[in-house]
């Protein structure tokens, strides 16, 4: 696993936690 | 339409083929014509990869999907990133490095032409089929919008993709993708901010009322096999479709083939896992602001224009009762919608309760009014309603401003030309490099071939025209095979897998193959309350325990390359 492959690995986790951490907030902070 | 958002819709079509044509220059041999000479930068590699897989149904389906049912469906692409990683470690190396067309000729070095020939066999026969129903879909929708014979819609989508992929193979294909991702991206900003822009009350009180209605809920933690669009069917689930679709399905893994080198095979790949969820995300909510919109405009009781006219015409009490009891639900859905608005700026907790719970109500009465006119529409049309279909694309004809609407059309035809394109490029290579290179004549000209693959590419894009335009009577059998190869897609993951294990012999990954696809089969036809995204992982862990298991009782012989290959 070259050095770039585990940045960019990086950047895609970080991205999906992100995505995924607005979907939650967005559920949890509209629901009524 | 306005004919300014017609000039938009032209002037794209003759960018895309125009500039695809101009890259037809470079292709002169069929790794040229099928590989772009692996010479291809990831970034284009990443586009052209999400590109194929959005077509042009997910964009006006899933946007309609957003409106009815809300986020929920993002949760199919849950295990997207995690299987673009184990692909990016796994099989992308083992395939870039084994210098092949398809990824079914590897199978062959690892395993047999047997495994090889069945593999490519069931691509070319799942991926015929469902590639004129990705002409289909779409032409459906635009015939019955603008009233044009279905035929024409076809061609519009067909003769430009068809023409350009023939001359220019992959070159023109990739970068088409590029200029399409750029133009979808595009159209659904533009949507959005309309829709924002247009909202009449504040857009904090609008996602209220959406989170009222159930549109703004994403995640459910049940564990229910019967459920389609869970968090664990899209985690586990999902990976296991994705990891079958991204790395075994000719028409994704010729697109990172393409790619100048390993790394940069993978970062395509990791940009698509990058971009995928915030994409998907934003095609939902797309849709549930159509919602909102609609709940402040009044909206049709039937989208699909056609289906509404037929009903008119031959039942027309029936039609004018549902829709005099349509207009006076959705009057009273839009009071209480601003009840809801209004009340939540200084009415207590038990007002704003009450008032979300009117809302509710009439957003129930307006529900069961349309479902109560879909099967109308069934019933006298004699045809599937699917007038989720015709949400975005009424919204967009009738409510957007000069130009967006033909933006957003030149964005459903590029995500149609894009998935087709990749389609019919892919089946090429399979039928040349597996049948006709392996079995028929295996030495001859470059010139040869490259005449051959485009001979081969023009056959595939006639026959998926002519599905597209029959679809509608083909229908029960594009079904069956749509059935059939759901049943495969897991077992040809499972064969891959077992490629990547030393210990996994020819005959017993055959033999796997055959009992994953029954296993499958026998799941679908006896169990059938177990959802589709289950299919996927019954099936590849199948074949990897049969064929491990016969692979111990040393059925069948280990070839000399396979060892070369799987310790290269």
């Amino acid at each position: 696993m070259t050095s770039k492959f585990r940045s960019t690995l990086w950047r895609v986790l970080t991205m999906q936690v992100v995505a995924l951490g607005l979907l939650w907030w967005l559920q949890s902070h509209y629901a009524a | 339409m306005h004919w300014i958002n017609w000039a938009v819709v032209v002037a794209y079509l003759v960018i895309v083929v125009g500039d695809s044509l101009r890259r037809t220059r470079g292709t002169k041999n069929i790794e040229g014509y099928f590989l772009a000479n692996r010479s291809l930068p990831w970034w284009a590699v990443g586009l052209s990869v999400m590109a194929t897989q959005l077509s042009a149904i997910t964009l006006i389906g899933t946007t309609g999907q957003g409106a009815t049912d809300g986020l929920k469906f993002v949760q199919f692409y849950f295990g997207l990133p995690i299987a673009m990683v184990i692909l990016g470690v796994t099989l992308v190396p083992f395939l870039h490095r084994a210098k092949v067309y398809t990824a079914y000729e590897f199978l062959e070095r690892r395993f047999d032409a047997k495994t090889r020939s069945l593999t490519s066999l069931l691509f070319l026969l799942s991926r015929g089929m469902s590639c004129g129903t990705i002409i289909a879909a779409p032409s459906v929708v635009l015939s019955s919008i603008f009233g044009w014979n279905l035929a024409w819609c076809v061609a519009l989508i067909g003769v430009p993709t068809v023409t350009y992929t023939v001359l220019g193979g992959v070159q023109a294909v990739a970068w088409a993708d590029v200029k399409q991702m750029f133009v979808v991206a595009g159209a659904m900003c533009s949507i959005i901010a309309v829709l924002i822009l247009r909202m009449p009350i504040p857009l904090d009180d609008a996602l209220h009322i959406a989170g009222a209605a159930g549109r703004l809920q994403v995640f459910d933690f049940s564990f229910d096999l019967s459920r389609t669009y869970t968090f664990w069917s899209g985690i586990l689930g999902g990976t296991f479709l994705m990891l079958s679709y991204f790395g075994t399905d000719q028409s994704q893994v010729q697109r990172y083939l393409a790619a100048k080198s390993v790394d940069e095979a993978r970062s395509s790949l990791l940009m698509s896992a990058y971009w995928k969820i915030p994409l998907q995300a934003l095609i939902l909510l797309t849709g549930v602001l159509v919602f909102l919109f609609y709940l402040f405009t009044p909206a049709p009781l039937l989208y699909n224009p056609r289906h509404s006219a037929v009903v008119q015409a031959r039942e027309p009490a029936l039609f004018a009762d549902l829709q005099a009891r349509y207009a006076s639900a959705i009057a009273l859905r839009q009071q209480s919608a601003r009840d809801v608005a209004a009340i939540r700026h200084g009415g207590d907790a038990g007002a704003i309760r009450a008032a979300i719970e009117q809302f509710r109500t009439t957003e129930a009465g307006v529900t069961s009014l349309r479902t109560e006119a879909l099967a109308a529409a069934a019933r006298v049309t004699g045809e599937a309603s699917r007038d989720v279909n015709y949400i975005i694309p009424r919204f967009v004809v009738e409510q957007l401003p000069l130009g967006l609407a033909g933006l957003f059309l030149a964005a459903v035809l590029g995500a149609a030309m894009a998935s087709v394109a990749a389609e019919l490029n892919s089946l090429s290579t399979a039928t040349i490099i597996d049948f006709y290179q392996r079995w028929v004549r295996p030495t001859a000209s470059d010139a040869h071939f490259l005449m051959v693959s485009k001979v081969s590419t023009a056959v595939w894009g006639v026959f998926a025209c002519v599905v597209a335009t029959y679809a509608a009577t083909l229908g029960s059998l594009i079904e069956v095979v749509n059935r059939f190869g759901s049943f495969f897609y897991g077992s040809i993951l499972g064969i891959f897998l077992l490629a990547m294990i030393p210990r996994a012999r020819a005959l017993g990954a055959f033999i796997g193959l055959l009992c994953g696809m029954g296993a499958v089969a026998a799941v679908a036809i006896w169990i059938p309350s177990v959802s589709f995204l289950w299919h996927n992982l019954i099936g590849a862990v199948v074949v990897v325990l049969v064929g491990l298991a016969l692979s111990a009782f040393g059925a069948g012989p280990r070839t000399a390359t396979a060892t070369a290959t799987a310790t290269a």
